[in-house]
C-alpha cells in the first residue's frame, strides 16, 4: 500500500480557464458580472432594466446559461444589447470552458465591452464553486423567497461582493423580514454590499446602476485598457 | 447536483497521482470539503461510487475531511461550540457583528493505492 500527498485542488483546472479569461477582461478593460440566483428571481427583468438604463452611454453585453431555450438571450437582445445563450443540456451551472466556447463562438462582438453580466443557471448552490473569471460575484434574492436563504445557502451569501434584494414592491403582500435579512448577509459577509431594488417600479434602481459605474471606474483605473483611454 | 463532476474531477486528479508511481489500484481518496464550498459531502461520496463503479478502482472510498468555516466577534473571539449550518447573525456575549473566514476548502489532500503488476507480468 502506498500513500501519496497530492494538496490539489479539485477545481484546479476550472480556474486556470478561469484566470485566462480573466486576464482577457482585463486586457480589453471589461468588467464581468456573474450573476447567481434561484429561478425566477429577476436576474433576467434586472439585466433587461440595466439594459434600458444604462445601454446608451456604456456598452453592454450578456451570456445567459440555461439549461434549454433562447428565451433569455432573445428577451436582452429585444433591449438592444448583444446576448447570447449558453444551454448546458441539465448541467446546473456554468463553468469557465463553457464561457470560454461562448466567447470564441461570437467572435469579437462581446470583446470590447464595458460590462459583460453573465447570468448563471438558476441555482443557488452549484454555480458557487465555479469561478467564471468575473471581477465578483451577484447573488439575487426575491422577497417571495423568503428570509431566511442567507443562511440557508451561507457559501453564496458570504461569496457574493453584492447582495440585490429583488421584488421589493411586493413587500406589503409578503411575509419577509428585510432587517433579518440585512443581519444574515452582513453577518455573512461583512464587506459585501447590499441594495433593494424593484425591477418593476424602478425603487432602489439607481442604487444598482451607480454600484455598476462605480466598479467598472475602479476596474479602469487599474487596468491597462483603462489606463491608455484615460 | 454538481457533485458528480466533481467526484469525476477528483478522480482524474487521484489517477494521475498514481500514475507517477506507476500502476496501481485506488484504495482512498481523501479530500477536504469545507463548509462554505457548497459542496454536500454525503452527495459526494456518493458520487464518487458512480464515478469508480465499472473501473479498476471500484472498490475504492471517499474519505471527506470536513473544515468548519469559522465566525469571529472582534471583541471576544472565535465563536465556540456552533454546529455545523448553525449561523449567528450577532456574537451571544457582547451582541457586536461578526465575521466568518475558512470553510472554502475543496482539495485533494492524499491518494492511497495498492500497486498492480501489469498484465503479462513482471518478469524480474
Amino acid at each position: 500500500m502506498i500513500e501519496v500527498d497530492v494538496k490539489q485542488k479539485v477545481l484546479a483546472s476550472n480556474s486556470a480557464a478561469a484566470a485566462t479569461l480573466r486576464a482577457a477582461f482585463e486586457a480589453a478593460g471589461t468588467l464581468v458580472v456573474n450573476l447567481i440566483s434561484s429561478p425566477g428571481s429577476g436576474k433576467t427583468t434586472l439585466l433587461e432594466r440595466t439594459a434600458a438604463a444604462l445601454k446608451a452611454s456604456l456598452r453592454l453585453g450578456a451570456l445567459e446559461g440555461d439549461i434549454a431555450t433562447e428565451r433569455d438571450a432573445e428577451r436582452l437582445r429585444r433591449m438592444g444589447i448583444p446576448a447570447r445563450q449558453i444551454l448546458t443540456g441539465g448541467s446546473c451551472h456554468l463553468d469557465a470552458r463553457l464561457v470560454d466556447r461562448a466567447l470564441a463562438a461570437e467572435g469579437r462582438a462581446l470583446a470590447s465591452l464595458d460590462i459583460l453580466f453573465i447570468e448563471n443557471v438558476g441555482n443557488l448552490i452549484c454555480p458557487t464553486s465555479y469561478d467564471l473569471g468575473e471581477d465578483f460575484k451577484v447573488v439575487l434574492l426575491s422577497v417571495t423567497e423568503g428570509e431566511d436563504k442567507p443562511f440557508k445557502y451561507p457559501a453564496i451569501f458570504s461569496k457574493a461582493a453584492v447582495t440585490v434584494v429583488t421584488k421589493t414592491d411586493l413587500l406589503p403582500y409578503v411575509p419577509f423580514d428585510l432587517p433579518a435579512v440585512r443581519e444574515q448577509v452582513r453577518s455573512l459577509n461583512p464587506a459585501g454590499r447590499l441594495v433593494e431594488v424593484s425591477a418593476m417600479t424602478g425603487a432602489g434602481m439607481d442604487a444598482w446602476l451607480g454600484l455598476l459605474t462605480e466598479k467598472l471606474a475602479e476596474k479602469r483605473a487599474r487596468t491597462p485598457a483603462g489606463v491608455a483611454s484615460a | 447536483m454538481h457533485e458528480m463532476g466533481l467526484a469525476v474531477e477528483i478522480r482524474r486528479l487521484a489517477r494521475e497521482a498514481v500514475a507517477g508511481h506507476g500502476p496501481g489500484r485506488i484504495e482512498i481518496v481523501r479530500v477536504a470539503v469545507g463548509e462554505l464550498s457548497a459542496v454536500e459531502p454525503d452527495l459526494l461520496e456518493f458520487a464518487w461510487e458512480a464515478a469508480v463503479a465499472g473501473t479498476e478502482d471500484a472498490a475504492s472510498k471517499l474519505e471527506v475531511d470536513f473544515r468548519p468555516a469559522r465566525q469571529t466577534c472582534r471583541v471576544c473571539g472565535e465563536i465556540a461550540g456552533r454546529a455545523p449550518g448553525s449561523w449567528l447573525r450577532l456574537c451571544p456575549r457582547c451582541g457586536d457583528a461578526l465575521t466568518v473566514s475558512g470553510g472554502d476548502d475543496l482539495d485533494v489532500l492524499r491518494v492511497v493505492f495498492e500497486e498492480t503488476v501489469p498484465l503479462g507480468g513482471a518478469s524480474s
